[in-house]
C-alpha cells in the first residue's frame, strides 16, 4: 500500500492542470455520470435514509468516483491519482477504532452501525472563538462538567492582549498556544485533565501555528486529535500536506476532516453525498486518519441541518458505517444560536440523524454557523448530549419520522434563523450557570420533544 | 437555420452548459451576417438570465452557473474580435477586482460571487486566495478596477479588510476605489465600522450592491 511519501511523489508528477479545469473537466462531469451510472437519488420524504442499498450502491460509486477523479494538489497544480485495489485494501486493513485521551479518560474510539443501541461518542464543543481567555476557560470547564462527553473541542482566541488575532502572524502563535494551555487548565478544574482535545487547534489557520501548538512543553498531546482538512472540493495544498506529515512523522491521531459544500462544486444532494463519501476513503488512504470528522454545509444557509443536508448527512454515514470500521464524528451546523427554540430542534435532528444512521460520534451542533465570536455556551453541549444518548437504538424509519416534525419547526424559517446570544448574555461569567431562561428554555424543550416521542436518558 | 433558431441555441448552450453548441452556434450566427452583439445580447445573455435566475431560487447550482459561464466564454471567444471589429461595445457594467483577504484559503463563497458578477455584466478579475493588502491595492490599480470585493471567511481574517481600506486612504488612494466586503462573519454593522461601501449576504446581493455602488440600478 502506498505509504505518505509515494503519494507527495503522485503530488509531483500527476497531470497538470489549472484548477478551474480540474473542477469543469474532471470533478463536476465524473460528479453527474456516477450520481447516474449507480442510480443516487435524493429523497425529500425521508430526512434520513433507511435504504442499505443505496447506502452500499454509494459506497461503490465514490471508490469508483474517487479512482476516476483523483484528488487535486493546489500547490503542484497536479492530480494526484488513486487506485482502486489501494483504496480497498486500505478499507480492509482499517484497524478496530483508535484510542484516545489519558488517565479516567482514556477511551477506545470504535464504528457504529445503524440502529446501534451503544451510545455514540460525544465529542462536545465547538471549535469557534472566543473574545477573551477568561470566556474559553468558563466555556471549556462548562463542557469538561458533562460526564458523557468522550473528548472535546477548544474554542480559539480572536485576542492577545487586546490585538485582534491575525491568521499567519506571530499573534497566531501566541494565541495557539494560550488556547491548548488554557483548555487544558479548565479541563484540569472540571477534574477531567485527561480529556481529549480532538479539533488540533481552533486558532491554528496555519501549518505554522499548528506545529507550534503541539509543543510537547505547551501544547497537545499525542493522545489527542489534529484535524486535517481536505480543501473543498477533492483539493488538498501544503498547509494540509504539512501538517500530515509532522503528525505522520511525530505521532498523533489524525482526524480526516471534510465539510462538502451542498450546492458547490459537486452540485445537489446526490453529488454531495458522493463526494462526501469520497472523503471517507481519501481520509482513510491518503490521510490515514486515526478518524474522521464531516458534515456538509448548505452553500446558501451555511448550516447543515436543511432537509438535503440532513439526507446527504445520512446516506453518506450509512455507507461508510456499512463498509468500513472508520469511525466518524458527525459534525453539523445550525441557522440558530444558542438560547433560542429553534437551535434545539435543529440540533435534535441532526443528532437523531447521525445517531441512528451509524455514525460513531457526534459533535455539538454548531450554533449560528459557528462564525459569531463567543456565540456558543455548555447548555448546548449538554443538549446535544442528552439527544445523542435518547438516539441511541432508534431505528432509521423513526428518526426520519422524528426529523421530518422537527422541521416542520424551522425549514421555513432557515433563512431568517435568530442570532441567539452570547456567551455573556445567557451566562453568569462568575459562577458559569446558565440564565434562568436558558434553564427554562431547555427545560420546556426538552418537556415539547418528550411528548413528540424522544425518550431522554437523563 | 434561422436567426431565431441560432439565438435559441445560443440561450440553450448557455443553459445546459454545452461548450461545443455555444461554439458551434456562435460560428453559426457570425456567418449568417448575424450582429454579434445582439447574438450575445438575444442569445447568450438570454441563457445565463435563465440560469442565473435558477441559481438564485435554489433550483440550479454552483456546477450549472459554472457550466454555463464556460459556455458563455467558450462563444465569447468567438464573437468577441468580430464585435471589436465592428467597433461595437458590450456594455460592461464596471469592472470588480475580487479576492480572499491575507491569511485566509477559503475560497468557494469568493469563487462563487466571482462568477455571479461576471455572469451579471461586471469585468472581474479574480486574484484567488490568501492575497496581501498592498497586493490587492497594486492589482486593483493594474485592472483599473471600479469596485475592490474581499472575502473574508474567518473573523482572524477579517481585519485584513479594515486594512485594506486602511492602506488606501495612506497611500491616498481610498477614492478610486469602491470597497465592497462579505463572507461568512462578515455583516453590515462591520463593513460600516470599518468604513466599506458596501455588504453583501450572498453572491446575489453582491451583484446588486455592485450596481447600486456604480449607479447602474435597474
Ligand atoms: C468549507 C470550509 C473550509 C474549507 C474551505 C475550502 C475552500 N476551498 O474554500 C477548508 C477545509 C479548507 C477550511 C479551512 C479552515 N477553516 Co473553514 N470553513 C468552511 C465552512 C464549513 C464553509 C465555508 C463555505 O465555503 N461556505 C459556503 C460559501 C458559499 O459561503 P460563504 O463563503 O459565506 O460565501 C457566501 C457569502 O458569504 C457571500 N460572500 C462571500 N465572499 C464575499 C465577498 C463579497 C465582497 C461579498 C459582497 C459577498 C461575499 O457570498 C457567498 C455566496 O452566497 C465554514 C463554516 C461556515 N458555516 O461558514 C468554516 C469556517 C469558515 N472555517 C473555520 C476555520 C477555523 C478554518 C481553519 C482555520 C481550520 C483549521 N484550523 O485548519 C482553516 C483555515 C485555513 C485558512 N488559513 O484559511 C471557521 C472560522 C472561525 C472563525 N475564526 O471565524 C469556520 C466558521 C468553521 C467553524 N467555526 O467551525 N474551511
Amino acid at each position: 500500500m502506498p505509504d505518505f511519501l509515494d503519494f507527495m511523489e503522485r503530488a509531483t508528477t500527476g497531470q497538470i492542470l489549472a484548477e478551474n479545469d480540474y473542477y469543469l473537466k474532471v470533478l463536476i462531469p465524473n460528479v453527474t455520470k456516477v450520481v447516474r451510472e449507480f442510480g443516487i437519488r435524493y429523497d425529500p420524504a425521508n430526512p434520513v435514509s433507511s435504504d442499505d442499498e443505496l447506502a452500499d450502491r454509494l459506497f461503490e460509486a465514490a471508490v469508483e468516483f474517487v479512482t476516476r477523479t483523483g484528488i487535486y494538489c493546489g500547490a503542484t497544480n497536479r492530480v494526484i491519482e488513486v487506485g482502486r485495489d489501494e483504496l480497498l485494501q486500505a478499507v480492509e486493513n482499517l484497524p478496530d477504532g483508535s484510542t484516545f485521551g489519558e488517565g479516567r479518560d482514556r477511551r477506545r474510539f470504535r464504528a457504529r452501525r445503524p440502529g446501534d443501541e451503544r451510545p455514540p461518542w460525544c465529542h462536545v464543543g465547538t471549535g469557534i472563538v472566543a473574545s477573551s481567555e477568561e470566556i474559553a476557560t468558563a466555556q471549556v470547564e462548562g463542557y469538561g462538567g458533562i460526564p458523557q462527553a468522550s473528548s472535546i473541542s477548544i474554542p480559539a482566541f480572536g485576542r492577545v492582549r487586546g490585538m485582534h488575532v491575525v491568521g499567519g502572524s506571530p499573534l497566531e502563535i501566541y494565541a495557539t498556544i494560550g488556547s491548548v494551555q488554557a483548555g487544558r487548565r479548565a479541563l484540569g478544574r472540571a477534574g477531567r485533565p485527561g480529556l481529549p482535545i480532538l479539533n488540533l487547534i481552533s486558532s491554528a489557520t496555519t501549518s505554522m501555528a499548528t506545529i507550534a501548538g503541539t509543543h510537547p512543553d505547551f501544547g497537545l498531546r499525542p493522545s489527542d486529535g489534529w484535524l486535517i482538512d481536505f480543501l473543498a472540493e477533492m483539493k488538498v495544498d501544503f498547509e494540509t500536506l504539512n501538517r500530515l506529515a509532522f503528525v505522520h512523522v511525530t505521532g498523533g491521531n489524525v482526524g480526516s476532516t471534510a465539510l462538502p459544500i451542498l450546492g458547490g462544486y459537486a452540485g445537489g444532494a446526490e453529488g454531495t453525498a458522493l463526494v462526501m463519501t469520497a472523503y471517507y476513503l481519501l481520509g482513510i488512504l491518503l490521510f490515514r486518519g486515526a478518524y474522521h470528522l464531516t458534515g456538509p454545509v448548505h452553500f446558501r444557509h451555511g448550516c447543515s441541518t436543511t432537509r438535503d443536508g440532513l439526507w446527504v448527512m445520512s446516506v453518506a454515514g450509512r455507507a461508510a458505517s456499512h463498509n468500513t470500521r472508520y469511525p466518524a464524528i458527525g459534525l453539523a451546523y445550525a441557522a440558530a444560536g444558542p438560547c433560542t427554540k429553534e437551535y434545539f430542534y435543529e440540533a435534535a435532528a441532526a443528532n437523531l440523524c447521525c445517531v441512528a444512521s451509524g455514525y460513531a460520534g457526534v459533535q455539538t451542533v454548531h450554533p449560528a454557523k459557528a462564525v459569531i465570536e463567543d456565540g456558543v455556551t455548555p447548555l448546548e453541549a449538554l443538549f446535544n448530549v442528552e439527544m445523542a444518548y435518547a438516539a441511541a437504538g432508534v431505528s432509521s424509519e423513526r428518526a426520519s419520522e422524528l426529523v421530518n416534525r422537527f422541521l416542520q419547526k424551522y425549514e421555513d424559517i432557515i433563512g431568517e434563523a435568530p442570532k441567539g446570544k452570547r456567551y455573556q448574555e445567557c451566562y453568569d461569567l462568575r459562577t458559569g450557570k446558565p440564565s434562568e431562561e436558558y434553564v427554562r428554555l431547555h427545560e420546556e424543550i426538552k418537556e415539547e420533544l418528550t411528548q413528540m416521542g424522544v425518550s431522554f436518558r437523563f | 437555420m434561422d436567426k431565431t433558431q441560432i439565438l435559441e441555441n445560443l440561450a440553450h448552450a448557455a443553459i445546459e452548459g454545452d461548450e461545443d453548441l455555444a461554439r458551434e452556434s456562435a460560428e453559426q450566427a457570425l456567418s449568417n451576417q448575424i450582429d454579434p452583439l445582439e447574438a450575445v445580447e438575444q442569445g447568450l445573455s438570454k441563457g445565463m438570465a435563465v440560469v442565473g435566475a435558477r441559481f438564485e431560487s435554489g433550483e440550479a447550482f454552483l456546477p450549472e452557473l459554472l457550466m454555463a459561464a464556460g459556455a458563455f466564454d467558450a462563444a465569447m471567444e468567438i464573437l468577441q474580435p468580430e464585435i471589436e471589429a465592428q467597433k461595437k461595445e458590450i456594455t460592461k457594467l464596471g469592472t470588480v477586482l475580487i479576492g480572499t483577504v491575507k491569511g485566509d484559503v477559503h475560497s468557494i463563497g469568493k469563487n462563487v460571487v466571482a462568477t455571479v458578477l461576471g455572469t451579471s455584466g461586471f469585468d472581474v478579475v479574480d486574484i484567488g486566495v490568501d492575497n496581501a493588502t498592498l497586493d490587492i491595492i497594486q492589482e486593483a490599480k493594474k485592472a483599473k478596477a471600479d469596485v475592490i470585493a474581499l472575502s473574508s471567511l474567518m473573523t482572524t481574517t477579517m481585519p485584513a479588510q479594515r486594512e485594506v481600506i486602511e492602506v488606501l486612504e495612506e497611500m491616498s488612494l481610498r477614492d478610486k476605489f469602491l470597497v465592497m466586503v462579505g463572507g461568512g462573519p462578515v455583516n453590515q454593522e462591520w463593513a460600516d465600522e470599518i468604513g466599506a461601501d458596501g455588504y453583501g449576504k450572498s453572491a446575489v446581493q453582491a451583484a446588486e450592491v455592485a450596481r447600486r455602488l456604480l449607479g447602474r440600478e435597474g
